[in-house]
């Protein structure tokens, strides 16, 4: 499988071919292109919303520090042009600032001012939910008018993951002129390629490209508008109708209307969120690591993708997949837990748990076809031995349990996992979150090792012995990365991102 | 009457009050704490702990609630954790969008089940009857949301007639005046504006007025059926005029006070059908707001959203007891 | 509020009894409608489906075979008549079953209403004063809330459980019995024959058994022939929302809910379930008004209107 996928980097050198190509053409109508999109920003707040679409959204309108490129592996600055940690205290980076970046409508130059502002209002303003992206930082001085100092608390590793395309630049003055409430709402200019045409909360997005951006580019769509339709069934319908241009997230059994349509293509990007079944060890019986592994053991993980995913699933045989930072093909062969009934029924037994009554929670309409799963794996846990039975509380009372680590056994997505480090804090190390609760002094050291580690090939290797640890205790069966399909209409040409966002740069109308 | 208005507008303030109290206990009863769910699936314990301090979620129910009330009689039902906005101002954007919904539907209802209702209710047993019955019967037996989705596979699917979902095509329309997109467009003279409303509202309305038709249609017909033995209809049947003008000027006439009662009895049912129905067809409407407030555990737009359909429900039970009692003195001493 | 429902004047007794079969054809006669008829024939299906679906289904409905998902009716001739859904489970199957938990959830529903808004309103118009007061104030508040919203709220809140979705459903249908009851027992505690009753010693609780509980049996059961309907077609609305019953029980609401997933591509998952809820809601209406012709014909809208 290999992730095609092009965000800036691949964006801005197809854009200039493009724009040689589109001086040719006579005609300048505007090009508009609509995105049926499943989730929203709620706020016009740019440090108001933590989804991964209103990060996408609000780095092309204010612009952030830099990206991930899928591409080349590796980041890519933005508004940052390059970045460097301090040789002696690996507690420090410096960030330097693109020169003559002008603003939307007044033509006002970024500063480092305005970067040492956005730290400080995405800590500090009680609206914002991206608090956890800047907790490792300690503090953030501005060196002079181009150059900022990022302090961490801890050598950070992966701090780039929490900072790249995760922190908006907003404008200082604009702020201290106004006040949040009105800046954000009558000024929201920033350095990105589209300005913020309108928001309706709820129901769409309008932006519109700033065309003496230097980002933007003549084949970028002039008008790019994210409508909100949660319903995958009015995606499709709307982009058959030629409603909207690209359609997020098309579940693998709607694949086929689009495949035999004339108006559009299916176009799929693995995406990078990991789908897994946790088991909690806080909570008897699955304190038990045999019963822990007799549950993988028995989930038929090829026939689900098979018959419910049709096909459009990755497995991840280590807990994470191509394409994501440090996974290793050779180490993850190790790793892989195989479909075996037998064998689950055989540790069901040893573990002198047959007939145990367990519940799986899982979410409805959260994830690709989840509750189908899920439903599917209850027969399956039955075969073993398990009197296994479905619980599909409402989201919010999920989640919140979930949160609180209240819910022993359930299937669950981590997403935008690139750099798997945070994520895997978050779920795998001591006190990282009580969600599973899982405790191991091996894997506590390895992740701490591995966020100490500058050198990428040795965190890489760090990672993977982490991963083994985890794998060898399963608090969890790691399942599958799903293939998000995307729908995309024939004169549009783009390619979707494993995030989930959707670029304007990397959109080309023909 | 003015007395008796007075009571029974003093007589709802108690009523309002305790409803706001049941949803108040209710709400703060219920698991999933909005913390855990609003704050990103990376927030920290201490990030959510802040979060809660700031929305004082922290403080016993009775002060929350006390300080809910006082705010809410000054006209402040408080801030959206979600959304940071003023409730009130986030329903009074979602509210027209509901009413212009509601309305359409109740003029669809009106406008085929009180004629259907009156054919039916002048020749009883005849074919006209039958059809009219079974659109009686289909109406309050047909299950808006299923009905919703087979008129978005059949005419938005199959037939490519009318749009799916939304509520009109950007760029279209003008500025708001009202809130009411097709009452703006009609104001601006945007005719191509005022078609696209409708095309995207009527089968949403089709699917929310059904029950309301069949239920209109019956009581419409079975009225009818009673004036049209009463005395005065034979007078005016004797003094030759024709069957025509009898039925339309007299029995419907006659008809009205029942057609008008139910009308404002199933707007209750109407307004929470409509919750159902914007989720269905992706209307932006409060019913859809309740919906995303009910599932990101949004305390103050909960109470906002249930106690603004409830206030309103009360309002319109007010009203029709008034009018009621306009009509007819006696019922002044009913309660 | 309209309170249109009036005191059932009391029918004359029938008296004699020589001619059994004229006075029998003569109670049947009123019976004897398309109306009853049709409505009837659909819930006895109902009843039928509901009762037998152990022996009537051809398939355990929770069965599942990943190798045979999303398979299209087969009717006669192929191995699952109405097809199969998205984890191979049987179509046929799962509606029988469905049938059962919406007659289940229907006449539960129906009952508990009935016997709560009965005996509060018995109680309520006996009594007076400010026990009336009270109750009235809760009917009051209860019944302010648009219909379905308050079941809406208690099961988003309270989750999945056969028992909250009965009690949410409930929460407002006890209503309109209490209503009717209430008018009647404040008019029936005048009458000549409670006052006699009282004086040769009956307690409150005999003459509200007695006396005022057998009048208000025909007007409850129109009331509840609605209330069913309406109850099925709410537990469907809420199972649509997700809001409904715990995932191993198959309801015709929740097999829609699945099924509108697939509604584009395999038609059949959510047409067959929406079809019975149709049916069976317009059999129990048919069935409902013909009895209202029936017993009164002012008995009008008393029972519509709960979501």
């Amino acid at each position: 499988m290999k992730l095609g996928t092009r965000i800036m980097g691949a964006g801005f050198a197809t854009a200039a071919l493009m724009t040689a190509a589109a001086m040719v053409s006579p005609v300048d109508a505007k090009t508009r292109v609509a995105v049926g999109a499943t989730e929203t920003i709620s706020s016009h707040n740019p440090h108001g919303d933590s989804i991964s679409m209103g990060y996408g959204i609000w780095c092309q309108v204010y612009g952030c520090l830099g990206f991930f490129d899928f591409k080349t592996g590796s980041y890519k600055g933005m508004l940052a042009e390059r970045w460097e940690i301090d040789k002696k205290d690996p507690n420090v980076w410096t960030f330097y600032l693109r020169k003559g970046l002008k603003r939307h409508n007044d033509g006002k130059e970024l500063t480092s001012a305005d970067v040492v502002h956005s730290f400080w209002r995405m800590k500090n303003d009680p609206q914002s939910r991206q608090t956890q992206n800047v907790k490792h930082v300690a503090k953030t001085e501005a060196l002079d008018k181009y150059t900022v100092r990022v302090t961490t608390k801890k050598p950070t590793a992966p701090l780039l993951e929490f900072l790249f395309d995760r922190v908006m630049i907003t404008s200082k003055d604009l702020y201290d002129k106004h006040g949040s409430k009105i800046a954000d709402r009558k000024h929201p200019w920033g350095w990105g390629p589209y300005k913020l045409k309108k928001i309706e909360i709820g129901q769409r997005i309008v932006l519109e490209k700033d065309p003496g951006n230097r980002w933007a580019s003549k084949s970028m769509p002039d008008e790019l508008m994210f409508r909100v339709m949660r319903e995958a069934e009015q995606r499709v319908t709307a982009l058959l109708n030629k409603e909207i241009q690209i359609a997020q997230f098309i579940p693998p059994h709607l694949a086929s209307r689009i495949a035999k349509s004339k108006n559009a293509n299916l176009v799929p990007t693995s995406s990078v969120e990991l789908m897994f079944l946790a088991m909690s060890p806080k909570h008897k019986p699955w304190d038990n690591a045999t019963l822990r592994k007799a549950v993988c053991h028995a989930i038929n993980r090829d026939a689900i993708i098979k018959a419910i995913l049709k096909g459009q699933a990755n497995r991840l045989d280590a807990p994470i997949g191509q394409g994501q930072y440090g996974y290793d093909p050779e180490a993850a062969k190790k790793m892989k837990v195989e479909y075996d009934v037998a064998k689950g029924k055989a540790l069901l037994k040893k573990a002198g748990m047959v007939g145990l009554k367990v519940e799986l929670h899982t979410p409805v309409g959260r994830y690709v076809n989840d509750k189908q799963v899920t439903e599917s794996m209850i027969p399956m846990l039955k075969a073993i031995g398990l009197d296994a039975r479905l619980k599909t509380p409402e989201w919010a009372t999920l989640w919140a349990n979930v949160q609180k680590g209240k819910v022993p056994f359930f299937y669950m997505g981590r997403g935008g996992v690139v750099d798997p480090s945070p994520a895997f804090a978050q779920y795998f190390e001591t006190n990282g979150s009580p969600r599973i609760g899982f405790s191991n002094a091996n894997v506590d050291r390895l992740l701490q090792k591995e966020r100490a580690t500058f050198d990428p090939e040795a965190r890489k290797k760090v990672l993977n012995q982490a991963f083994a640890e985890i794998v060898k205790h399963q608090p969890a069966c790691f399942m599958w990365r799903h293939k998000l399909l995307y729908g995309i209409a024939k004169n549009v040409s783009y390619k979707p991102t494993p995030t989930g966002r959707i670029w304007g740069y990397a959109i080309s109308v023909k | 009457m003015l007395n008796y208005i007075t009571r029974r507008v003093i007589g709802t303030i108690p009523v309002i009050i305790l409803i706001s109290l049941l949803v108040f206990m209710l709400v703060q009863a219920a698991p999933g704490d909005p913390a855990d769910l609003l704050l990103s699936d990376e927030a920290t314990p201490e990030d959510i702990a802040s979060a809660r301090e700031r929305w004082g979620l922290n403080q016993p129910v009775y002060v929350q609630y006390w300080k809910f009330l006082v705010a809410a009689l000054q006209g402040d039902l408080g801030t959206s954790f979600r959304y940071a906005d003023p409730v009130l101002l986030m329903i009074g954007d979602r509210l027209p969008a509901t009413v212009e919904l509601a309305v359409v539907a109740i003029l669809i209802a009106v406008f085929i089940g009180v004629p259907l209702g009156v054919w039916a209710g002048a020749r009883p047993n005849s074919w006209v009857d039958n059809v009219g019955s079974f659109f009686g019967f289909f109406g309050i037996s047909m299950p808006s949301f299923w009905f919703g989705i087979m008129l978005i596979l059949i005419v938005s699917g199959f037939l490519n007639l009318l749009p799916s979902a939304g509520r009109n095509t950007y760029g279209i329309a003008d500025d708001p005046i009202t809130g009411f997109y097709i009452l703006d467009s009609l104001l601006h003279w945007n005719w191509k504006a005022v078609w696209d409303g409708i095309s995207y509202i009527i089968l949403p309305a089709i699917a929310l007025g059904t029950n309301m038709l069949g239920i209109l249609m019956r009581v419409t017909r079975s009225s009818v059926l009673e004036v049209m033995h009463d005395d005065f209809v034979r007078t005016a049947r004797a003094k030759g005029l024709s069957e025509h003008k009898v039925l339309w000027r007299h029995a419907v006439r006659n008809a009205l006070i029942p057609i008008i009662t139910v009308v404002g009895l199933e707007l209750g049912t109407l307004l929470s059908g409509s919750i159902i129905v914007e989720t269905v067809f992706s209307w932006p409407g409060s019913g859809s707001l309740l919906i995303e407030a009910l599932n990101s555990r949004d305390y103050p737009l909960i109470t906002g959203t249930v106690l603004t359909y409830t206030f309103i429900f009360v309002i319109i039970n007010l009203t029709i007891d008034i009018l009621y009692a306009a009509i007819d003195p006696r019922i002044r001493f009913d309660k | 509020m309209t309170n249109s429902v009036l005191p059932q004047s009391a029918r004359e007794p029938v008296t004699g009894g020589t001619e059994h079969m004229r006075d029998f054809r003569k109670a049947l006669g009123p019976w004897l409608k398309p109306k009853i008829i049709v409505g009837g024939t659909f819930v006895l299906l109902l009843c039928f489906m509901g009762v037998f679906s152990p022996l009537i289904s051809p398939y355990d409905p929770n069965a599942q075979n990943l190798l045979n998902t999303l398979q299209p009716p087969g009717w006669w001739a192929g191995e699952n008549f109405l097809g199969t859904d998205h984890v191979g489970r049987d179509i046929l199957s799962r509606i029988f079953f469905g049938a059962r938990i919406s007659l289940i959830i229907a006449i539960t529903v129906v009952l508990i209403s009935g016997v709560v808004g009965v005996a509060l309103g018995a109680i309520s118009g006996y009594f007076a004063g400010h026990i009336d007061f009270g109750i009235q104030k809760l009917v009051e508040v209860v019944w302010a809330f648009p219909p379905l919203l308050l079941a809406i709220a208690i099961v988003a809140f309270f989750g999945q459980s056969l028992i909250i979705l009965i009690v949410a459903l409930v929460v407002q249908r006890w209503i309109p019995y209490c209503r009717v009851a209430r008018g009647q027992a404040l008019s029936l505690r005048t009458r000549d024959f409670v006052d006699a009753a009282r004086s040769l010693g009956a307690s409150n609780g005999r003459i509200i058994g007695v006396h005022i509980l057998p009048n208000l049996l025909q007007a409850a059961l129109v009331i509840g022939t609605f209330a069913m309907a309406s109850a099925i077609i709410s537990e469907a609305s809420l199972s649509f929302l997700g809001l409904g019953v715990p995932p191993e029980i198959p309801t015709w609401g929740s097999m829609l809910a699945d099924g509108r997933t697939y509604i584009s591509t395999s038609w059949w998952l959510a047409l067959f379930p929406g079809l019975c809820i149709f049916f069976t809601v317009l059999g129990i209406n048919m069935l409902g008004d013909g009895m209202r012709d029936i017993f009164d014909p002012r008995l009008k809208r008393s029972g519509t209107g709960t979501g």
